[in-house]
C-alpha cells in the first residue's frame, strides 16, 4: 500500500482535489449577492431553534419575553453580531456598541454621543444594564414602547448612525454571513425576507440578556455576606432605602424614584435640576414630548443605580460629573418647580411642619460610598456580551 | 356479589357527591370598573383641588386590593387573589381600570368584601416569586424595608399658605400587613350571562384624607407616613378612612 501511494502520489492529490471540487458542486447553491436570489436559497440550512433561557441572579424577577420574539440561541448570537457591527451605520464607521460600550455599562461616558457626521446627540447615552426589565418606555423620554421599536431609532436617527434600514437591509442581504445566521434565527426561507423588523428584534434579544450578575458587593451584602459592607456602606445604604429610622439615620429618599432590585422604577420625573419661570421654559421637555402632558414638561425616566459608579457623566444632559455632585443636586431640593418630585424636599428627618432636615456631609459621604458597592465588574466583564469581531 | 355491588355504587355515589362543588353552575365573565375621584370629580395628575381651604393636585395615585370575595348566604366566592389599580399611568392623566373577572358564578350576592393592600399570605412573598406579569411583579411597588408591598401610593403638592406656591409635598405610602384592611360593603350584586355582567367601584381621595369626624387629616403635620417600619400611626389612620371612601355600585 505504502508504495503504491508513494508510486501514485500525484494521481492521489489529483483525485483527492477533483472529488472536493465534485462534492462541493453538488453542495445546495448559496446564491450569494446576485440581484435575483433563488427563493428558498436559505433552506438547505437547518432551522432548529433553541430556547436561550438568560442567565439571571436567582433573586431577580422573571424577565418579561414578548410573545412575538421568544429567545433563541441563534437569535441573541445574531443580535450580539448586530449590535457590534458597524454595517448598521451609513459609512460603515459606528455600531450601536459605540456609544453603548460594555466598560462604561453600556454608556459611553460621554456628556453627548457623537454620530457618524460628528455631530453631537442632545442627551445622555443610557445604560442598557437590566433594560429587559423597563416597562414604560425606552430613552429618556419613554417614546419607544417596546426594545424592538427602540432598537430600530438609532439607525435612521441623522445624529446618530444616519442610515436607513432599507440600505442595511440591503447590506445584509448581500453579505457573506448574515443571511445564514437570519435564517438559522427566524427560519426565514430565502434572504429576500431580512427585515428591518428582523434586526431589530435580533439586537432587542441580545439587549435583554444584559442581566447584573447578582455579584456586586451590595448583592453579596443583602443576600447574607453581612462583612460585604463597612459601616459608612451601611450607613449609605440605610438613608438610600429609607431604613434608617431605627439608627437614627434620616431618609435620603432616593429609592422612591430608584427602587426594586434594578433600582429603577423606569418613570418619568422632574428631578430638580433647572429653575424654570413656567414649565415651557426647559430647553429640553423630555417626556412631554411623548404625552403632550403639561406636567411632563422637564420629566426624564430614572436609570438604574447598579454600576452607576461607571457611568458619568450623569443625567439626561450629561451635566454632573461625579455622584459627589449628584447628591449635593438632590441636597438642595430643586427649585421648586410645580412639576418636581415630591420627595425633592423630603431628605433628611421631617422637622414636623412640611420641612426637612437634609443631610450631614458625612451622610452624604455614605450615600456615595453605597452607590459604588453597587458596581458589577462580573457583568461587564462577562464574555457572552462582548464584542464578538 | 350483591353486597359487593351495593358497595361499590354506594362509593361511585360518594365520589360523584364529593366532586359536586357547591360553586358548580353556570358562570360568567364579570367585570369591575375602578375610578379614583375626588368628590364628585374623577381624579386627574396635577389638576388642582381644594382640600381644607387650601389648593392641592395629585401625582401619583395607586393601590392593590387583594382577596376580592362576592358574598350571599350560600357562598363566598373569590374572584380575585389580588389587583394592581393605577389611576395615574405614566402615559395619561388618568385612568379608570376595568379588570374581566373569569368564570364568575352566577347568582344574586348581598356584599363584595375587598381587602386594601396585599392579604398578609401573599405580602410574605416578594416580586422575584412571581412572573413576569403578575401585579405582585411589581418591583417598584414593594419595600424591602417593610419586607411588604407598598399598598396604596398617594403622592402630591399642596399650598397650605395660599400663597401660590405648592411648597408642601405629601406622601402616603401605606404598607406592612399591620395595616392590612378588610371591608365588606353591603351592595347587591348580581352575576347573570348577558343581562348583568359588570359593577363599578369608586374610591374617593378627598374622603380618603378626611376624617370620620368630617375634619381634614392634618396633611401639614403629617406630609408623610414614616418609613420607620414600626411606626405605622399614618399608614393605618388613611387606611381607616378607606370603607368611607369606598362606594360599589351595579
Amino acid at each position: 500500500m505504502a508504495t503504491f501511494l508513494q508510486k501514485n502520489a500525484l494521481w492521489v492529490v489529483i483525485s483527492f482535489i477533483a472529488g472536493f471540487v465534485l462534492l462541493e458542486a453538488c453542495r445546495p447553491e448559496d446564491p450569494g449577492p446576485g440581484p435575483n436570489p433563488t427563493p428558498g436559497d436559505l433552506e438547505y440550512i437547518a432551522y432548529d431553534p433553541q430556547t436561550y433561557v438568560i442567565p439571571k441572579p436567582t433573586f431577580f424577577p422573571e424577565i418579561p419575553i414578548p410573545a412575538d420574539n421568544p429567545m433563541t440561541k441563534d437569535g441573541v448570537q445574531l443580535g450580539r453580531r448586530l449590535f457590534y457591527d458597524p454595517i448598521l451605520s451609513a459609512d460603515s464607521t459606528m455600531s450601536c456598541s459605540s456609544c453603548h460600550l460594555p466598560e462604561g455599562s453600556f454608556t459611553d461616558n460621554k456628556k453627548f454621543s457623537i454620530g457618524i457626521d460628528g455631530i453631537a446627540g442632545k442627551r445622555n447615552s443610557m445604560s442598557l444594564l437590566n433594560v429587559a426589565y423597563v416597562t414604560d418606555g425606552f430613552f429618556w423620554d419613554g417614546r419607544a414602547a417596546t426594545l424592538e421599536k427602540q432598537a430600530l431609532a438609532p439607525v435612521e436617527d441623522p445624529i446618530e448612525l444616519h442610515n436607513s434600514w432599507d440600505n442595511v437591509v440591503k447590506k445584509l442581504k448581500l453579505h457573506p454571513t448574515y443571511p445564514q445566521l437570519f435564517r438559522k434565527a427566524f427560519g426565514i426561507k430565502d434572504r429576500e425576507e431580512i427585515t428591518k423588523e428582523l434586526a431589530a428584534k435580533a439586537i432587542a434579544q441580545f439587549e435583554r440578556i444584559l442581566i447584573s450578575s447578582g455579584n456586586s458587593k451590595y448583592d453579596r451584602f443583602v443576600n447574607g455576606d453581612v462583612d460585604a459592607f463597612d459601616e459608612e456602606e451601611i450607613d449609605g445604604k440605610l438613608m438610600f432605602f429609607d431604613e434608617g429610622a431605627p439608627y437614627n439615620l434620616p431618609d435620603a429618599q432616593c429609592f422612591h424614584c430608584h427602587g426594586g432590585v434594578t433600582l429603577t422604577g423606569g418613570k418619568f420625573f422632574n428631578n430638580g435640576l433647572d429653575s424654570v419661570g413656567n414649565l415651557s421654559e426647559f430647553k429640553d421637555l423630555g417626556r412631554f414630548l411623548v404625552t403632550g402632558i403639561e406636567f411632563d414638561k422637564g420629566k426624564f425616566r430614572a436609570t438604574t443605580m447598579r454600576n452607576i459608579a461607571l457611568t458619568a457623566p450623569y443625567m439626561h444632559d450629561g451635566r454632573f460629573q461625579t455622584l459627589e455632585e449628584v447628591i449635593e443636586q438632590y441636597h438642595d431640593n430643586g427649585f421648586g418647580v410645580v412639576n418636581e418630585g415630591a420627595f425633592l424636599n423630603q431628605i433628611g428627618f421631617p422637622n414636623g411642619n412640611g420641612t426637612y432636615s437634609g443631610l450631614t456631609e458625612y451622610q452624604k459621604k455614605a450615600i456615595v460610598k453605597f452607590l459604588h458597592t453597587l458596581t458589577d465588574t462580573d457583568f461587564i466583564n462577562n464574555q457572552d456580551i462582548q464584542n464578538p469581531f | 356479589m350483591k353486597k359487593y355491588s351495593l358497595f361499590l355504587t354506594i362509593l361511585s355515589l360518594l365520589f360523584v357527591l364529593s366532586c359536586k362543588d357547591k360553586n358548580d353552575g353556570p358562570s360568567t365573565d364579570f367585570s369591575i370598573t375602578f375610578s379614583a375621584l375626588y368628590g364628585a370629580e374623577t381624579l386627574e395628575k396635577n389638576k388642582d383641588y381644594t382640600f381644607n381651604g387650601f389648593p392641592i393636585f395629585v401625582e401619583s395615585c395607586r393601590m392593590y386590593l387583594s382577596d376580592i370575595r362576592l358574598i350571599n348566604a350560600d357562598r363566598e366566592v373569590i374572584i380575585s387573589d389580588v389587583e394592581y389599580l393605577d389611576f395615574t399611568p405614566e402615559n395619561a392623566v388618568s385612568a379608570s381600570p376595568t379588570i374581566v373577572f373569569k368564570n364568575v358564578p352566577e347568582g344574586d350576592y348581598t356584599s363584595i368584601r375587598l381587602g386594601y393592600g396585599v392579604s398578609p399570605v401573599l405580602n410574605a412573598k416578594k416580586p422575584s416569586n412571581f412572573p413576569a406579569g403578575s401585579p405582585l411583579a411589581i418591583e417598584n411597588d414593594y419595600w424591602a424595608g417593610w419586607k411588604s408591598y407598598i399598598f396604596s401610593v398617594l403622592d402630591g403638592k399642596a399650598d397650605p399658605d395660599n400663597n401660590g406656591t405648592k411648597n408642601l409635598s405629601f406622601s402616603y405610602h401605606c404598607g406592612s400587613d399591620a395595616v392590612y384592611k378588610t371591608v365588606e360593603f353591603f351592595t347587591p350584586i348580581k352575576v347573570q350571562a348577558g343581562a348583568f355582567t359588570q359593577a363599578a367601584i369608586t374610591f374617593d381621595m378627598k374622603e380618603f384624607l378626611t376624617n370620620d369626624d368630617g375634619t381634614p387629616y392634618d396633611m401639614v403635620n403629617n406630609p408623610a407616613t414614616s418609613n420607620d417600619a414600626g411606626n405605622v400611626v399614618v399608614a393605618q389612620a388613611l387606611t381607616a378612612h378607606w370603607g368611607r371612601a369606598t362606594k360599589v355600585s351595579q
